[in-house]
């Protein structure tokens, strides 16, 4: 058995905190998190979805993922706000350096979770529990959100303990007491144990975390192969994962998709879509000062059919232009020529835009284009999102900025402690 | 006092140990003069560092400025 100390920091409903902490700095006395709120993408247009939701409307049954037009109908009282990710992206960065003065082992996990090897540090020495206890309140006076601290001696149970009861709580599992605190949940409480998961796991009449433990491996297996294997060994309080420190970004992919009220066929359309698109999902990039070297474009045709495809770029860009000159020449490569109805673009492999090299083929042009860019974004900001659009769009009928709906890809949806 | 977040320009000293201090600043077309500082505390909500200033005028009349460190923006918080 490991005698190290791990704790797993997570944000209580993290957006929604921060939005507060940040309103309470600016001057703003609505209460988010005790009203009903949600951040959500778009009001205006059916793709918003619903990203965080405070507790009141969860009780309503506002989900995260949910259309804003469902959760509105579900809650009337919802009152929405749209995302600051830039707000989000400093509040997560400056957590971490905090965190960072207690232990150098810091590893991130999500935009809003971290693991501490805390084995061996001052603040832990007297008592782990008193220690945790001091973090927690050392966040909340600090920063002024609140977070749960779960404490093990592996990773995979501080993560289970941190979501035991919320918000505000420090709770341990060590491996003694996996039996009583962790067997009885649910199955679907244990990570990795996914919704498609759960039913395959119903079918064969598991319901707990204890009875997944105690079945046999091998119908497991049968089941769902390696990761059969895997989630009984977590259900057992069994993570050999080694701790990394990573210095970690807060997304792994920024997207942006929008389904089109109408089927588009021809070339021109496409274009636009895209590049509206792109227009959008870059500025949010260059927000959270991230570079990205992965290009990614899918469709769906009005029969539903989905084509994607990716490329890799030499060098790391956020500049709209070179991002949608790599989004319609991937277009060109998929598209048959078949009525599509949604577009989607994603990039990934972000870096921390400081970080960016500049690359050889770099033309005078890609540099002016990465002077204007950040001017857009701040004209945009300052005079509303239609001040400058491009002239294209003019009498096309079509959107200058689509989308809106974040489709970023957190890494906390990796599948891997 | 009444929450504003007012963005105000500003003249402050900064000293050679990176001490600031507000001087005067411009509200509503008025120049106000800073005349005594009550108070100063750094403040990390959502981890967004801003100076709180809380200045006394004339001797009864009580507001907040802040000064946030990212944006280099002075705001008339209170008054
Ligand atoms: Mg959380």
């Amino acid at each position: 058995m490991s005698d190290k100390i791990i704790f797993h920091i997570d944000v209580n409903s993290a957006f929604l905190s921060w939005h507060q902490a940040y309103y309470r700095q600016i001057g703003r006395d609505e209460n988010l998190l005790e009203d009903y709120y949600a951040i959500g993408g778009n009001e205006k247009k059916r793709h918003g979805i619903v990203l965080a939701k405070s507790i009141p409307a969860k009780k309503m049954g506002v989900k995260t993922g949910q259309s804003l037009m469902e959760a509105r109908q579900i809650c009337p009282k919802l009152k929405v706000i749209p995302p600051r990710y830039d707000v989000y992206v400093k509040a997560s960065k400056k957590l971490r350096e905090l965190l960072m003065s207690y232990t150098p082992l810091v590893e991130v996990f999500s935009i809003d979770e971290c693991f501490m090897d805390m084995s061996g540090t001052s603040i832990i020495q007297k008592s782990v529990e008193k220690g945790a206890f001091f973090l927690k309140e050392k966040v909340k006076k600090e920063f002024g959100y609140t977070v749960n601290i779960g404490i093990s001696n592996c990773k995979l149970l501080a993560k289970q303990a941190s979501e035991f009861e919320k918000p505000d709580k420090v709770h341990t599992l060590f491996p003694e007491e996996v039996p009583h605190k962790l067997w009885p949940l649910p199955v679907e409480e244990l990570f990795m144990v996914g919704n498609k998961t759960k039913i395959k796991l119903q079918r064969i009449g598991i319901e707990t975390i204890e009875q997944l433990a105690s079945c046999e491996t091998s119908l497991l297996e049968t089941l769902m192969k390696s990761h059969g294997r895997l989630i009984q060994q977590y259900a057992k309080g069994i993570d050999d994962s080694i701790f990394v420190k990573k210095e970690g970004l807060p997304f792994k992919g920024i997207g942006n998709g929008s389904t089109i009220a109408f089927d588009v066929i021809d070339q021109e359309t496409a274009r636009h879509i895209l590049l509206s698109l792109v227009e959008t999902a870059s500025a949010r990039l260059r927000e959270a000062n991230l570079v990205c070297n992965v290009v990614s474009v899918g469709i769906k045709s009005s029969e539903f059919l989905n084509f994607g495809k990716q490329r890799k770029l030499s060098f790391f860009t956020d500049v709209t232009q070179t991002l949608y000159q790599e989004a319609i020449q991937l277009f060109s490569e998929i598209w048959d020529g078949k009525p599509i109805r949604h577009f989607s673009v994603r990039f990934s492999n972000l870096e921390w835009s400081y970080r960016k090299q500049i690359h050889w083929f770099n033309s005078q042009i890609d540099y002016k284009m990465e002077a204007l860019d950040p001017v857009i974004d701040r004209i945009r900001d300052k005079y509303g999102t239609y001040s400058v659009m491009r002239g294209c769009y003019v009498h096309s009928g079509l959107e200058p900025l689509l989308g809106g709906y974040p489709d970023d890809d957190y890494p906390d949806m990796s599948s891997l402690l | 006092m009444k929450l504003l977040n007012h963005p105000i320009e500003m003249i402050a000293v900064f000293d050679i140990d990176g001490k600031i201090t507000p001087a005067k600043f411009r509200y509503e077309d008025k120049v106000v003069r800073v005349e005594k500082i009550i108070k100063r505390q750094k403040e990390k909500l959502a981890g967004n560092e801003r100076w709180v200033f809380t200045c006394m005028h004339q001797q009864n009349y009580l507001y907040e400025l802040k000064y946030e460190i990212d944006t280099q923006k002075w705001f008339l918080f209170k008054k």
